[in-house]
């Protein structure tokens, strides 16, 4: 038997399976180390993909709000180039030859801004009247009443301010009147109502008045007309000119010589033409001197009575209108 | 839109907006018409109007200083004829003075020194001046007469006799 049997590890049989336990736990422990190294990687993998999408996506969006920037900054340039042409082609009315409609739409956009101002006026009157009719109803105190009474006439004082703006647009769309309703178009004068028609209405309403009063207001009525009668005489040389003008000279088939006289006339009647809207300053100016004075001469309550049969004579008028624009035809 | 003009004219349009353009700016300002005009007025009044052409800067300050109402406008200008109607309509019998449109920063700048206590005022055609002083224009005269201011002042200067 070999004494010399090389020494070997052998151990007896419970250190051989302790041993192999031993071994096996190592085992399973770097096996496990391993399981758990690759799953690190396999997140930390995930992790880096993730940034670099992240990146990626925060990029694009980047590039995306550069377009859109860009494209709101293009409008915008074209937006006010379009407004500096749109002012210019204002300006200048019919000499622009390049697109067909231009010149309409620049007096049209002129005629329904004054439309919708106006009416937005006319709602604010509405309001007024009605406030103005409930505190002469509930007997309130002079003093109340004449806040409302002066905050009509400095409403009416708004209106003529916003004809105005508008004659310098438009003029012929406020002479034209048809921002009024059909009925009220029947009493058109120079844009407007007549001042001295207003006062013979108002003096029917308003028993009863004092000597003094009947004979202020009569007086007040005559000096409307007169200035009426004033201006109507001035529009009616104004039109004898410019036919005047326009038919001097030879108006039959004429050769192309003497352009710069023709075109001296048209110059002349475009003069003429541009003092209409100083014509439409003044009937409106007088309309409102009327107002004024008339307050004047009335008690605050008279004024209130007065102004409310103005406003109810004239809402009158646009129920005739209405009624006239849905009667029934053949 | 293209203006109606002659046919068979040589030129392209533009040439003729450009020449109306040219017309236009010469008369900047001056929104009334042009001198060549001769007004005929419709309905004349049975009272004599003294017309008088102008003839140099002196004149003009008399002509104010001598009349209790003058009005002084361009000629040919429809609101000047305006304010003249109103004054008649009370009863007045006011000079009138047309002024052509090459006499007229000469005769504005004359009516400018005859301000009150020598201070210079826009003045503004058409003007009135009553009893030798700057009155006002058609807003004045209007504003006045409505409210019953006007007929007092007139017959303070002795424009006005009932």
């Amino acid at each position: 038997m070999g004494d010399t049997s090389p020494r070997t590890s052998v151990s007896t049989d419970g250190d051989t399976d302790h041993n192999n336990l031993m071994y096996l736990c190592s085992l399973m422990k770097g096996i496990w180390v391993l399981v758990l190294l690759i799953l690190a990687t396999v997140q930390r993998v995930k992790w880096i993909k993730r940034l670099a999408q992240n990146r990626e996506a925060a990029r694009k969006s980047r590039l995306r709000k550069k377009a859109y920037v860009q494209q709101l900054e293009n409008s915008r340039l074209k937006l006010t180039q379009l407004e500096q042409e749109l002012q210019r082609a204002r300006q200048q009315g019919v000499f622009i030859s390049s697109s067909g409609d231009q010149a309409h739409s620049t007096a049209g956009d002129g005629a329904m801004a004054f439309d919708v101002e106006y009416r937005r006026w006319q709602e604010d009157k509405n309001r007024q009247m009605k406030e103005l009719s409930a505190a002469l109803d509930s007997h309130a105190s002079d003093a109340e009443l004449r806040i409302i009474v002066d905050g009509a006439i400095a409403h009416y004082e708004e209106l003529y301010r916003i004809k105005s703006n508008a004659a310098k647009n438009d003029v012929f769309h406020l002479l034209s009147g048809m921002w009024k309703t059909p009925a009220e178009r029947c009493f058109l004068w120079l844009g407007g109502f007549r001042s001295s028609e207003l006062l013979k209405l108002i003096a029917n309403q308003l028993e009863p008045l004092t000597e003094q009063q009947s004979l202020d207001i009569n007086n007040l009525q005559q000096s409307s007309q007169q200035a009426e009668d004033a201006l109507s005489q001035g529009m009616d040389n104004l039109q004898q000119s410019l036919a005047d003008t326009l038919s001097s000279g030879t108006l039959g088939s004429s050769s192309s010589g003497n352009v710069a006289s023709y075109m001296g006339q048209m110059a002349m009647a475009m003069g003429k033409l541009g003092t209409l809207e100083g014509f439409i300053r003044q009937a409106d100016n007088l309309r409102l001197q009327t107002y004024q004075q008339m307050v004047r001469l009335l008690t605050t309550r008279q004024s209130a009575r007065a102004l409310l049969a103005v406003h109810n004579y004239s809402l009158r008028l646009r129920a005739l209108s209405s009624l006239w624009l849905a009667r029934p035809r053949e | 839109m293209y203006l109606y003009l002659y046919q068979n004219l040589p030129f392209p349009n533009w040439y003729y907006i450009h020449l109306l353009n040219t017309h236009l700016k010469k008369m900047q300002g001056t929104i009334s018409c042009m001198r060549n005009y001769n007004m005929n007025t419709v309905g004349e009044s049975l009272r004599p109007l003294t017309l008088k052409t102008q003839e140099n800067g002196e004149s003009v300050r008399t002509l104010v200083e001598e009349n209790a109402v003058i009005v002084i406008g361009r000629r040919g200008c429809c609101m000047c004829l305006v304010v003249k109607r109103l004054l008649l309509g009370l009863g007045v019998n006011p000079t009138v003075l047309e002024i052509d449109e090459e006499r007229e920063e000469e005769v504005l700048s004359e009516l400018e020194k005859i301000g009150v206590h020598g201070g210079r005022e826009t003045v503004k055609l058409p003007a009135v001046y009553v009893g030798g002083r700057l009155f006002g224009g058609l807003d004045r005269v209007m504003a006045t007469l409505i409210s019953g201011e006007l007929v007092p002042i007139l017959k303070e200067v002795g424009a006005l006799w009932l």
